[in-house]
């Protein structure tokens, strides 16, 4: 996967983010400064429907793999599909044995779905991994240049978070990328802060309480990915700097 | 050596009292492509114009038979893989990647099912691309000979390992006489 996350630059990664948002993202990281020329533009698509805000097909420039995991029956294939923008490629099929008495449907290879912002040129990829063990070598295959690993976990499902962080640690410790942790079923953000402890996340990865049946607050999951990205892009400008003094 | 084969395997056949649809099976032109093996339509014959779904003709008279009636799908494949020339084993497992029934000679890899699921799951989706809209058969050929993998109705996949020069259609065939068999009749 070629992906831009070395070119994109930041001025556009941030546009993206305050476009996306609507309003600053956190107030723990303002994204719009008062002195920000593009602080009075127009949002992307006020209404969320950005296919009407754009007739005319984007020009895509740079392209960002999201890889979306974490355990079974954790939100992830809601998460895709509460975001993309074109039909997701699902494979879920009727769920047999013990899984049956949690959820109806799972899925065995993968959801794919995408998530563009015309306007800064950017396109992410979402591809979902299925959650049981017996699946990881589909991981395997889609964890391939990655730019961002979107962990999602469900706060009522505790049987499962013990597991699911040593997944997450494994995972980031291979990929070296950031990862936004999504905490599904969940509105409190000190509760969700606790559960991704209880995952290991580090201080510095991003937490999100979230329902995802709202595509509302999947797109707070976007955000935070888009700030992720931002953070990355900031870092290899630094280091390239870095060098060239 | 094939003669003797499609003996046994009509003899078996026969011997069954073979049911309006299976009987159908057996008579399907073997040039015409593959339907989906589906075990409700092995038991539920659709009614309408299409005449590839035609009433079939009465079953032959029993003959006798060489082998059992096989009873549950671990036999169902055992049978399989003696009647086909060029079988090596069989498995079958649910859409969602659990090992149901195999063969003593199909390697016992818990990871197999799983992946044979993904693999069927992801070539659902690939139908679309060529305009179709139901998946009839998945073929993985390979160096070491052939994978062939079939859905069985909605929530299971039979999957089998042969030799490359297999009689496909003839394969086909019995996979589909046996698909109800095999299907999850809840």
């Amino acid at each position: 996967m070629s992906t831009g996350l070395a070119s994109a630059g930041e001025h556009g990664t941030q546009r993206l983010v305050e476009s996306e948002l609507g309003v600053a993202a956190s107030p723990m990281r303002p994204l719009v400064e008062p002195s920000d020329p593009h602080a009075d533009a127009p949002s992307v698509h006020p209404d969320g429907n950005p296919r009407e805000a754009h007739a005319v097909a984007p020009r895509i420039n740079h392209t960002f793999k999201i890889l979306v995991t974490g355990p079974f029956a954790a939100g992830k294939t809601s998460l895709i599909q509460s975001v993309s923008q074109t039909d997701v490629v699902s494979t879920d099929v009727v769920t047999s044995g013990d899984e049956s008495d949690v959820k109806a449907h799972t899925t065995v290879a993968m959801d794919f779905g995408t998530h563009q912002l015309p306007e800064e040129g950017i396109s992410l990829l979402l591809f979902g991994t299925p959650g049981q063990p017996r699946f990881r070598f589909m991981t395997n295959i889609l964890k391939g240049d990655v730019d961002v690993v979107a962990f999602v976990v469900d706060a009522h499902a505790r049987q499962t978070h013990a597991a699911a962080g040593v997944e997450l640690r494994s995972l980031l410790s291979d990929l070296r990328v950031p990862a936004v942790i999504a905490v599904n079923r969940c509105d409190d953000q000190e509760a969700a802060e606790r559960v991704a402890r209880s995952l290991g996340a580090l201080a510095g990865e991003p937490v999100v309480p979230c329902q995802l049946i709202s595509p509302a607050s999947g797109r707070n999951v976007i955000v935070e990915i888009l700030l992720a990205l931002l953070d990355t892009l900031e870092a290899a400008e630094s280091t390239c700097g870095t060098d060239a003094s | 050596m094939k003669q003797g084969m499609r003996v046994v395997e009509t003899r078996a056949a026969a011997s069954r009292g073979l049911d309006h649809d299976s009987c159908h099976s057996m008579t399907t032109d073997p040039t015409s492509p593959a339907p989906t093996v589906d075990g409700r339509a092995w038991t539920t014959p659709p009614t309408g114009p299409d005449r590839s779904f035609a009433p079939p003709p009465p079953p032959p008279p029993p003959v006798g038979s060489q082998r059992p009636t096989p009873r549950n799908a671990t036999e169902v494949l055992d049978e399989m893989t003696e009647v086909i020339a060029g079988a090596h084993g069989a498995l079958l497992a649910s859409v969602d990647g659990f090992a149901l029934a195999q063969n003593e000679t199909m390697p016992n890899e818990a990871s197999h099912a799983a992946m044979l699921a993904a693999a069927v799951g992801l070539a659902h989706q690939l139908v679309g691309m060529g305009g179709g809209e139901q998946l009839r058969q998945l073929v993985v050929d390979h160096d070491g000979g052939l994978l062939l993998l079939w859905p069985i109705g909605e929530t299971r996949v039979l999957a089998m390992l042969t030799e490359s020069r297999v009689d496909q259609t003839r394969l086909r065939r019995f996979v589909r006489s046996r698909a109800s068999l095999l299907a999850d009749h809840r």
